[in-house]
């Protein structure tokens, strides 16, 4: 739809037809033609009046221009945004909490078409977002002010983190209103209150996405093998995917957990099956292609490696090979657990998930007590029998000792017993049994009514194996057996292994902590897309205990809270989903218009291009009435084209064969010309440097086209990926394939990371999308003692024009290509950094800035043409000590 | 040398000698040089007459003597050159060409004037440029001194800002009696100017030839539409709404006026002819030859 700013000048479009009168009716310049024999032709009678006429065609097209021109001046605009109608000046209200972070983008379309429209209505314009401010400020109205002033405003406005106040805007639009208004409310749909019969007041559009349910990542659920997400989100009536991805601390995404809804279903749940060695790091669970904090879960040390203490019940020998108490907990355990050994006052003194007491006995008084107390809140203590604790049965066991018995000994008729299927309410359920596995002697437990219930496993007489009780909020777990090979040979089964890794996912982690009300400060916050960021100023320390509890605000933002001090690695996390209760679809105001979300056009000011095709139309209409007057020559006029139009030349691509004669850098054409001008000057400048400072000759770099320029001879490709980039096409995959396969080193480069935050919107994206059909190998951020980090300089940081975020280069060491990474993935801007003019003055400035960063950035340079020549003969030289010494011996 | 000189000779190779009067000197060894029907120093033999005393005895014709009983002396002809006049029109007029010719009119004037003067001084004619130094160009090297000459006159009018003027061969005061003339011009000057300059040459007088040198463009007119036509010498633009539609009008025209100058050379004994740019010089030069030779 096109709509007029200036409609009154069309009326401009009336003179056409007396244009079309004047034009038809002037003749056209008579061609001039020198002639000698002139005097021959003086006083010829005309015979016929000529009809000297325009061609039709000039005709037309200067009648075109003419109307493009009135029309262009009339301000044509594609595509406005939604009418707010009604009278006084436009309210615009936005939801900005949690659930506006997945459709921010359109909503922020929305608001500025929006004012857009009153801008050129002229009626001033208002702003009031619904959820509280960073700085915990309750919702204000902004404005009224010229529309066009609320622009700046309303870009600057982010989604939160923590839900809307709808009360609170409420009033804030109570205290704001004096006359008419006209409320245009962009809102997530959900419960919004008093707000609503609050804007009912004035004239309401209430723009939401119809389509798209707001998603909610429910707190997971841990079990042993496996983490049961749950997605909530406000009905459809349609069938819905999504998934819930698993990262971890670098970023890495470990598993994915498809989810289906039903239509009209509220929640959907999947399993995540991940080993529990991987899950361990796992730290945050999203929701795909949901940016949001409540679609983040952060899993804190609850959902991790559980800690686990050993304590033998000898002091000495515990270790011993084969018969020492803990020797196979030891080994069972240390593949997913965290193994700590010392005394028990030692062991108690840090957060520990499990204790297990192998064949060790409780001292009565301050050990007994002190234990009691850690099981009480939430310690899971697992011991195993023995002959020393037969002989001293203490209070900390699930069931009463009755006596020691031995099966299948010389004295006895009994023949060892195997192992029972395990019952339905055991963690052990479903785990194999092996045939082999035989228990020759155990304690017994006194027989009482509940000691069927607390029995995880029995033998196949019925007596019971494995019992275990609850006790506070954390269990006692007794095996009736030793814990080394004497009394059975269940210690050396596979099943041995697997029952331990049951009962420590079992265990509630490290949930004590230091102390209930010992505050907990933000370390990081999560924003209102879900992305870790330094925490707002408001957010205050929160009381450990307060934690579960707690509704994330302004005060307290979802993301992890730690202790102060030297015990930093207890951290917690503060997460809006579980917080949140089940998001609802709220019915809409009475008297309100709906307008959907989705699909609004951005607004299009045709204007200009109008009038710039009608000053082309008539440049054209010069060009061709010269023509007519014999004044143009036809080789001119196609100089001037080809003069006025250097844009559409490509860049100087390179000759076919230049590599080989000299080595050269290249970088990979963009289409862009700024861009590719801004690459050819940073490689310009970095070959510069690297002739100065090292032995390496490097000649003028080189523009390539993936799939049209032969790559073999290049060390390395920049590519500085623009947000447009296309994907590249079978011929450009398979040169690129081939050139990674073969050796080359691409370094890609996305120029918004780190510092640079926000530079280049879309690169990421335009990155996955080129990226898509190489085979990129494994990633892993650049490593401390990475090749690229010593093979000319040493250096901590890559920094290029932004500094401040990870690099990637390929996880696994390659054999076949001398280990160089194929790829390195950065977003420092590198180029921008090594930039030079022709004075060889640096172009663009480092942000934050220095000449330290400038030099680091040269510095990362020369390490990546090192690297690109010589591959690691940089990293072989590292261990030449270990060399030197291995061969003096 | 000049380029156009090189041009000239080049061309005038083509050609058998020109012969002016052969009918008078058929047994001329040398083509151009033709006898005064007197005997004289000369190659050419003319008669026998018997040994007279007093001559010299190698002026005796052994060979001939021995066939009879006298003594026979051969005398050989009297020699002498002629001199030919050329000017061709230097004007701006003939400085002009169309899309359909390759060259200016002056180009192809002066080509045709240094080919005719190469033959005339191969065959050992006398020439004599117009205007130009007041003294005749004779002997086969004389042709690049007078393409130079050619060149200086076409240079002076050129180099002034006056470009766009007319030429005039001047006075004939200083020329020999009964020489021959040759004008190259396209006469398109009025043709009251024209009877005047050959009335001045025919009193002196002189036998002369106008060759009508003229651009396809100027026959055919080729051009359509609305035109406005300027001339090369300032003179008063003319505007043709539709020029195809005069142009059998401009035909007849071109026509009469041709048709005036005809009459004009007739008049005074003179022969007219007319050449176009687009055609071969060839054909021009042997018109000039046989409009040469059989007077």
């Amino acid at each position: 739809m096109i709509i007029f700013a200036a409609p009154w000048l069309l009326v401009a479009l009336l003179g056409l037809p007396i244009l079309y009168w004047l034009l038809r009716v002037t003749p056209p310049l008579p061609r001039p033609q020198s002639f000698p024999a002139i005097e021959l032709l003086r006083d010829l009678p005309v015979t016929e009046e000529s009809p000297a006429r325009t061609p039709w065609w000039v005709l037309l097209m200067r009648m075109a221009a003419a109307a493009l021109l009135i029309l262009g001046l009339a301000r044509p605009v594609w595509g406005p945004g939604p009418e707010a109608g009604g009278q006084g000046p436009l309210l615009l209200v936005i939801d900005d909490g949690w659930a506006a972070g997945p459709d921010w983008a359109p909503r922020m379309a929305a608001g500025l078409a929006a004012l857009d429209g009153a801008a050129r209505e002229g009626r001033p314009a208002a702003l009031l977002g619904t959820a509280p401010a960073d700085n915990a400020a309750p919702p204000r109205v902004l404005g009224p002010m010229p529309a066009a002033d609320l622009r700046a405003r309303l870009l600057a406005l982010r989604p939160k983190p923590w839900p809307t106040d709808p009360a609170a805007a409420a009033a804030a639009l109570a205290e704001w209103r004096r006359g008419p208004f006209t409320t245009l409310f962009i809102t997530d749909g959900l419960n919004s209150g008093p707000l609503g019969a609050a804007l009912g007041a004035g004239p309401l559009s209430v723009i939401r996405a119809e389509e798209r349910p707001r998603r909610v990542l429910a707190a997971p659920r841990a079990e042993p093998d496996r983490l049961h997400v749950t997605v909530r989100q406000t009905a459809l009536p349609i069938a819905a995917q999504s998934a819930v991805l698993a990262r971890t601390a670098d970023g890495r995404a470990l598993a994915r957990a498809p989810l289906t809804f039903a239509p009209g279903a509220t929640e959907a749940t999947a399993p995540l099956e991940l080993p529990l060695e991987i899950r361990n790091q796992v730290v945050r669970l999203e929701i795909e292609d949901e940016a949001g904090a409540a679609a983040v879960a952060l899993l804190d040390e609850r959902f991790r490696r559980r800690p686990v203490g050993l304590l033998p019940g000898a002091e000495e020998g515990g270790d011993a090979p084969l018969i020492g108490d803990v020797f196979y907990l030891d080994r069972a355990l240390a593949p997913f657990a965290e193994i700590r050994r010392g005394s028990l006052d030692s062991l108690l003194s840090r957060p520990i998930a499990v204790l297990v007491l192998a064949d060790r006995p409780v001292a009565p008084g301050r050990e007994e007590q002190a234990l009691a107390a850690w099981v009480q809140a939430g310690g899971t203590l697992l011991r195993f029998a023995g002959s020393r604790v037969a002989e001293r049965p203490d209070t900390l066991l699930p069931v009463q000792l009755r006596a020691e018995r031995a099966l299948g000994g010389g004295l006895t008729w009994e023949q060892p017993q195997s192992l029972a299927p395990f019952p339905e309410n055991s963690p052990f359920a479903g785990l194999p049994i092996p045939a082999e596995v035989s228990i020759e002697r155990q304690v017994l437990a006194e027989p009482t009514a509940r000691l069927a219930e607390r029995s995880w496993a029995r033998l196949g007489d019925g007596t019971p194996l494995v019992t275990a009780e609850s006790r506070g909020q954390g269990r006692i777990i007794l095996f009736h057996i030793t814990a080394t090979a004497e009394w059975s040979n269940l210690p050396l089964s596979g099943l041995f292994v697997q029952m331990l890794r049951r009962i420590v996912a079992l265990s509630a982690g490290v949930n004590a902590g230091p102390d209930g009300e010992v505050p907990l400060t933000p370390i990081e916050a999560l924003d209102g897309f879900g992305r870790g960021v330094a925490p707002p100023p408001a957010a205050a320390s929160l009381a450990l205990a307060a934690l579960e509890a707690t509704m994330p605000s302004p005060r307290h933002p979802p993301g992890w809270y730690g202790t102060p001090g030297a015990d930093a690695a207890f951290r917690r996390a503060l997460n809006l989903g579980a917080a949140l209760p089940p998001p609802l679809l709220a019915a809409l105001p009475a008297g309100a218009r709906l307008l959907p979300l989705d699909n609004v056009p951005a607004e299009r000011d045709l204007g200009p291009w109008l009038l710039a095709a009608a000053l082309l139309l008539l440049a054209a209409d010069l060009l061709v009435s010269l023509r007519l007057r014999g004044l143009l020559v036809w080789r001119v006029a196609a100089l001037v084209l080809a003069l006025v139009s250097p844009a559409l030349t490509r860049p100087a691509l390179a000759q076919e064969g230049a590599g080989a004669i000299a080595t050269r850098l290249a970088y990979v054409v963009s289409g862009d010309t700024a861009l590719d001008e801004l690459q050819r000057q940073g490689l310009a400048g970095l070959s510069d440097f690297v002739n100065r400072r090292t032995a390496a000759a490097l000649a003028e770099p080189a523009a390539v086209i993936p799939g049209e320029t032969d790559l073999s001879y290049f060390p390395l490709l920049y590519w500085a990926v623009a947000p447009d980039a296309p994907a590249p096409s079978a011929a450009a995959l398979a040169s690129l394939n081939g050139y990674m396969r073969n050796g080359g080193i691409i370094l890609f480069d996305t120029r918004d990371e780190g510092s640079g935050e926000g530079f280049s919107p879309g690169s990421r994206a335009a990155l996955r999308r080129v990226t898509g059909g190489l085979a990129i190998p494994a990633l892993a951020p650049i490593a401390e003692d990475h090749v690229l980090r010593r093979a000319f300089y040493l250096l901590n940081e890559l920094p290029g024009r932004f500094t401040g975020a990870q690099v990637w280069a390929a996880r696994d060491q390659d054999r076949a290509n001398d280990s160089v990474s194929p790829v390195i993935i950065g977003g420092h801007d590198w180029a921008g950094a090594w930039a030079t003019d022709a004075r060889g003055q640096n172009i663009h400035a480092a942000i934050p800035g220095g000449t330290r960063q400038r030099t680091l950035a040269y510095r990362f340079g020369v390490n990546l043409v090192t690297y690109a020549l010589t591959g690691n003969y940089k990293g072989d030289q590292v261990h030449v000590p270990a060399i030197l010494e291995r061969l003096g011996q | 040398m000049p380029d156009s000189s090189l041009r000239a000779e080049a061309l005038g190779a083509n050609l058998p000698p020109l012969v002016v009067q052969a009918e008078r000197v058929a047994a001329t060894v040398m083509q151009g040089v033709h006898g005064r029907r007197r005997a004289g120093t000369g190659d050419s033999f003319w008669q026998f007459r018997p040994y007279l005393a007093g001559d010299a005895a190698t002026r005796v014709d052994w060979r001939q003597s021995a066939r009879a009983d006298r003594l026979y002396v051969r005398e050989t002809e009297w020699e002498a050159a002629q001199t030919v006049v050329l000017w061709r029109d230097g004007g701006g007029r003939m400085e002009w060409r169309s899309h359909l010719a390759e060259t200016t009119k002056r180009e192809r004037a002066s080509l045709l004037l240094l080919a005719l003067a190469a033959l005339l001084l191969r065959g050992g004619e006398r020439v004599r440029l117009l205007p130009g130094p007041p003294r005749s160009f004779h002997g086969r090297g004389a042709l690049p001194a007078l393409a130079a000459a050619l060149a200086t006159h076409t240079a002076t009018p050129m180099a002034t800002p006056m470009a766009a003027q007319a030429d005039d061969p001047g006075d004939a005061g200083s020329l020999p009696r009964h020489a021959r003339l040759v004008l190259f011009s396209d006469f398109l000057a009025p043709l009251e100017q024209t009877r005047a300059m050959a009335a001045r040459f025919a009193a002196r007088p002189l036998r002369g030839k106008l060759l009508q040198v003229m651009d396809p463009a100027e026959e055919v007119l080729p051009y359509a539409g609305r035109r406005r036509f300027e001339g090369l010498l300032g003179e008063l633009p003319a505007l043709l709404p539709r020029v195809e539609a005069v142009r059998d009008l401009y035909a007849e025209r071109l026509a009469l006026h041709r048709a005036a100058l005809g009459d004009l050379a007739q008049g005074l004994g003179w022969s007219f002819a007319t050449h176009r740019t687009d055609h071969r010089p060839e054909t021009a030069l042997l018109a000039l030859w046989q409009a040469l030779a059989p007077s």
